[in-house]
């Protein structure tokens, strides 16, 4: 029962099966989905670690496996963080009591000057199926508002990302203050006109050219 | 010729991307009809019929000769650091048409409502159907000018925009000013980002003896370009 239970919660992240009324996929028409299986999963015993752990962390790791293999694309990808979010807020009050943890707090943001957030918006969205708690700060994001989210939670990574290669020069200062305050806090960089080198060139501690790989960094960087 | 800015205003319909386009564009051709990526696509091209604000246009202006290896264009006192790539498929033009197309802001509203709504599939659908919206709009424009100028014996030339080509995007601020006062009510901010979101500009060669080059990547080094990274990673 618990094993069939997580099983199907898992094909319902990785397919994108939200709910019951969710029509796709088809050979899941008009059984629950996410949503109902939560519930159920909870009702019966399997306790949120499980849940999180063994189905919806699981489950969105496939799911970037396969969008890193271009065997899906972006919204392929989303409707499993969709599914993924709806099973997440069963879950909430376990996070809010502390019967659950989660991996840390990635504070994430689009720097300020550009509005861009679709690809920050799936980096942030991956890493919360990862396991981590994902403060989104939201785009046009100024140096202040990143500076006082590290003050509040010391010691977690901060993602910044960028656009255009006029916004992207105003990673740096962001970096320059978050240091400042906090020369322990490790940030990563993303977004499409940047790149390796150029993260390095700015003081960033790594490049996510990917959702995957800023999972990858977020998971060597602070293996418990 | 040289004058002032010729306007043009689309219904959505004129300039909507086809089911297949945006599928296309979102990598996503491969679904089968069913999926909700492609039963959304269709519901809102119909919804998106009342859209307004699509509109864009240009402005021709004579083009200063300037040897290609400067990698520069020179228009009324102001240069464009557009680089030896464009600069070089720009040799031969005496006029420069300076444009500005735009989808108009309810693709911003509409992406932003469905984020807030945590319908993330289906902001990043209608994004996408902006993008495209305003590149057709722009097509229809081109040819407008392609065809104008064919009646005058003259060829114009791809179109060019700050950003792409090693083209830095920070000349949009001189590109705007050349421009001039327009109805596209298309801004800039300071980091040189058009409002609405959904908007492009650049320039577009007109000549007696202009040469259409290969455009893309192709034609273009750069490493990290965004379109680069898009289409060949």
């Amino acid at each position: 029962m618990k094993s069939e239970l997580l099983n199907k919660l898992f094909e319902c992240v990785e397919f994108g099966k939200i709910n019951l009324e969710s029509p796709y996929p088809p050979q899941m028409k008009g059984l629950p989905g996410a949503d109902e299986i939560t519930r159920q999963a909870l009702e019966s015993g399997i306790t949120p670690d499980e849940i999180l752990n063994e189905a919806l962390i699981a489950a969105m790791d496939k799911v970037g496996q396969k969008f890193s293999e271009k065997k899906i694309f972006v919204p392929q990808m989303l409707l499993s963080a969709k599914a993924m979010n709806v099973s997440m807020e069963h879950l909430k009050p376990y996070f809010a009591d502390g019967s659950v943890k989660r991996k840390g707090v990635f504070i994430l943001g689009t720097v300020f000057g550009d509005l861009h957030d679709i690809g920050k918006n799936l980096v942030g969205m991956m890493i919360e199926g990862a396991g981590w708690e994902v403060i989104d700060l939201g785009v046009d994001v100024k140096i202040d508002t990143f500076v006082n989210k590290v003050k509040e939670y010391p010691g977690s990574p901060v993602g910044i990302s960028a656009l255009l290669s006029t916004t992207m020069i105003n990673i740096k200062p962001v970096i320059e203050a978050i240091k400042t305050v906090s020369p322990k806090t490790k940030v990563i960089v993303g977004g499409a006109p940047l790149s390796a080198e150029f993260a390095a060139s700015i003081g960033a501690d790594a490049y996510g050219k990917n959702p995957l790989e800023g999972i990858k960094w977020l998971e060597s960087t602070y293996r418990s | 010729m040289i004058g002032s800015f010729q306007y043009f205003r689309f219904s959505f319909r004129e300039v909507a991307p086809t089911m297949n386009e945006v599928l296309k564009y979102v990598q996503s051709t491969g679904l089968d009809k069913e999926h909700p990526a492609v039963v959304f696509t269709e519901n809102v091209l119909k919804k998106l019929d009342n859209l307004q604000g699509i509109c864009g246009g240009y402005v021709i202006k004579k083009n200063e000769p300037v040897l290609p290896t400067e990698g520069v264009i020179k228009i009324d006192d102001f240069t464009l650091h557009v680089g030896k790539q464009i600069s070089k498929c720009l040799e031969e033009a005496s006029y420069i048409a300076l444009f500005l197309c735009t989808a108009g802001p309810d693709f911003s509203n509409i992406t932003r409502k469905l984020n807030h709504e945590g319908s993330w599939m289906e902001s990043y659908l209608v994004d996408a159907i902006g993008s495209l919206t305003v590149e057709k709009a722009m097509n229809i424009i081109w040819h407008n000018l392609a065809e104008s100028m064919d009646k005058e014996g003259l060829k114009i030339s791809n179109r060019y925009s700050p950003g792409y080509c090693n083209w830095d995007v920070s000349d949009q601020k001189i590109l705007f000013s050349l421009i001039g006062d327009n109805p596209t009510r298309v801004t800039l901010s300071e980091t040189c980002l058009m409002l609405p979101v959904k908007s492009v500009s650049g320039i577009i060669g007109i000549g007696e003896n202009l040469r259409r080059y290969k455009y893309g990547c192709e034609m273009c080094n750069n490493q990290t370009c965004i379109y680069r990274k898009i289409i060949h990673e």
